[in-house]
């Protein structure tokens, strides 16, 4: 009898301690949030801090050396960028509420009615849709940026856990492993460096490969004359991480944005082009450099985390869907193939 | 008067501890071509394990990613079921070292015959030693192929022993 309640309080103790966690994981996931940013960046920055370690700078001198390096392109982002892009997106507000834009809209709702027969007589309203998921769209943008002070915080603490990370990363490493159990620890240590070999790969490859994109995007973009080339070509680098889907989706914005703008159907050949070729190029010569010997993802599977996350999440956890992904790909495979080799051997 | 042991005796004793690890370290033939600096770089990222009496350290027919080196206690090698004593090491011996350089089963297993104070060396410390202190890692695998080397040369003396042995044995026979 005394065992059963024993065994009984100690269930509900640790219900009763894992609905806590919960609770203050779900309280703290902004934190936790920022701090999952921040560890990604330092992760895909460390190859270049041991790169300068191994020039023969020190950690800190490493580390303080691409932390300045990212200041000044941040800076040089916030001065040269953020203006232009806000410039765009006021200019896209502007034509909506003046009616430029709904008038251009229902051209093209006149246009599809008219060469697709199968829509002549369905009321298309594609205004009242275009202009919910512009409202979608920045009320999610709000919630993403949150209030100004939380904003702030964000910006103060991402870079925090950046520089901490990047210059303490290998000694909290080794004093997290150092907590492990003697039974588990050689095989956490194996199972950690294999994570971080599929991994590393595959999420510096898909971000500067997003960024590669993106940069030829928005040159080819603005060559071409199409309006708010940046906000397009950002997008556009951005979606470039979910396959096939993404790199479309980029295309058809841009011709969208054309078609919508009074463009000519020359120009709209010419970006759809322009689009051809960048994913040529990254198809042929980004993707093999930069994305090879890491982990492989079905791009199905990419596609499905990359919606679960934006059910759950919003647009951030979008972005963190890959990786996610990934990580939990890499430790199923590695630890099933453990499982395999340990109970062979005994 | 008692000395003051909050201050005096910390430091003597931390700098102590330091150059005791590094004395181990040194001792270690793949580790003795290096400098003091190296060895310094190499103890940053040597993990420090302690194991109670009779614990094992690893098992036979595990998968094995690296080698240990023993600063203090005493480490039994055995075989088989009936655990069949082959090595008795001690301070500044070393073993598993094989497993640095080939991700394979271990061929015996190793246990703690009294609390024992552990450095492991694995294979992704080397690589990634490798990687950020090229010449030190450089020196270290130099060493590792000299002892594998050698002991080849060994196994095939004894080879050639055993087959001489076998071919007056079967001459014998005829």
């Amino acid at each position: 009898m005394d065992v059963t309640v024993n065994r009984f309080l100690k269930i509900l103790l640790a219900i009763l301690f894992l609905a806590a966690l919960i609770w203050v994981l779900i309280k703290l996931s902004n934190i936790i949030t920022i701090f999952i940013i921040g560890a990604l960046l330092a992760y895909i920055l460390d190859p270049i801090t041991s790169f300068l370690e191994y020039k023969g700078l020190t950690r800190m001198q490493a580390t303080s050396l691409v932390f300045l390096a990212l200041a000044l392109f941040l800076f040089l982002f916030i001065y040269f960028f953020v203006p232009l892009v806000i410039d765009q997106v006021k200019v896209i507000q502007h034509s909506f509420s003046s009616g430029q834009g709904t008038e251009a809209i229902r051209r093209m709702e006149r246009a599809l009615k008219e060469n697709i027969p199968l829509l002549k007589n369905a009321n298309l309203d594609i205004t009242t849709k275009i202009n919910e998921a512009i409202n979608h769209f920045s009320n999610s943008l709000f919630s993403l940026v949150g209030s100004l002070i939380s904003l702030i915080t964000t910006l103060v603490v991402i870079p925090f856990v950046v520089f901490f990370l990047l210059k303490d990363g290998r000694n909290i490493k080794k004093g997290l492993v150092s907590i492990i159990p003697n039974r588990y620890f050689e095989m956490t240590l194996n199972l950690l460096y294999k994570t971080d070999q599929q991994i590393g790969g595959y999420l510096r490859g898909q971000f500067f490969d997003a960024a590669i994109i993106g940069f030829l995007s928005i040159i080819a973009l603005w060559i071409l004359h199409v309006p708010y080339f940046l906000l397009i070509g950002t997008f556009a680098g951005l979606a470039n991480m979910v396959p096939f889907v993404g790199p479309l989706t980029g295309a058809i914005v841009a011709i969208l944005v054309v078609f919508l703008s009074n463009g000519t159907i020359n120009q709209m050949i010419m970006v759809a082009a322009a689009f051809g070729i960048i994913q040529l190029l990254d198809n042929v010569l980004v993707q093999p450099l930069v994305v090879a010997g890491s982990v492989q993802m079905h791009p199905l599977i990419v596609l499905f985390a990359v919606i679960i996350g934006g059910q759950f999440w919003g647009i951030m956890g979008m972005f963190l869907a890959v990786p996610a992904a990934a990580v939990i790909k890499v430790l199923v495979v590695e630890l099933y193939k453990m499982y395999l080799s340990f109970n062979t051997s005994s | 008067m008692k000395e003051d042991s909050l201050w005096t005796n910390i430091f003597r004793k931390q700098s102590s501890e330091e150059t005791d690890t590094l004395n181990v370290l040194k001792k270690i033939p793949l580790f003795q071509d290096l400098s003091r600096r190296e060895l310094r770089q190499l103890e940053r990222i040597l993990h420090q394990r302690t194991y109670k009496q009779n614990e094992v350290i690893f098992n036979e027919g595990q998968p094995g990613v690296g080698m240990y080196i023993i600063d203090s206690g005493e480490v039994h090698i055995t075989l088989g079921p009936e655990k069949k004593v082959l090595a008795v090491l001690t301070k500044g011996d070393f073993f598993g070292e094989m497993a640095l350089l080939l991700e394979a089963p271990r061929t015996a297993s190793a246990i703690a015959a009294k609390p024992t104070k552990l450095y492991g060396f694995f294979q992704p410390d080397l690589f990634s030693i490798l990687e950020t202190f090229p010449r030190t890692g450089n020196k270290i695998l130099l060493r590792l192929s000299q002892m594998i080397a050698e002991r080849l040369r060994h196994s095939n003396l004894e080879n050639q022993e055993l087959r001489k042995k076998l071919n007056s044995l079967t001459k014998r026979e005829h």
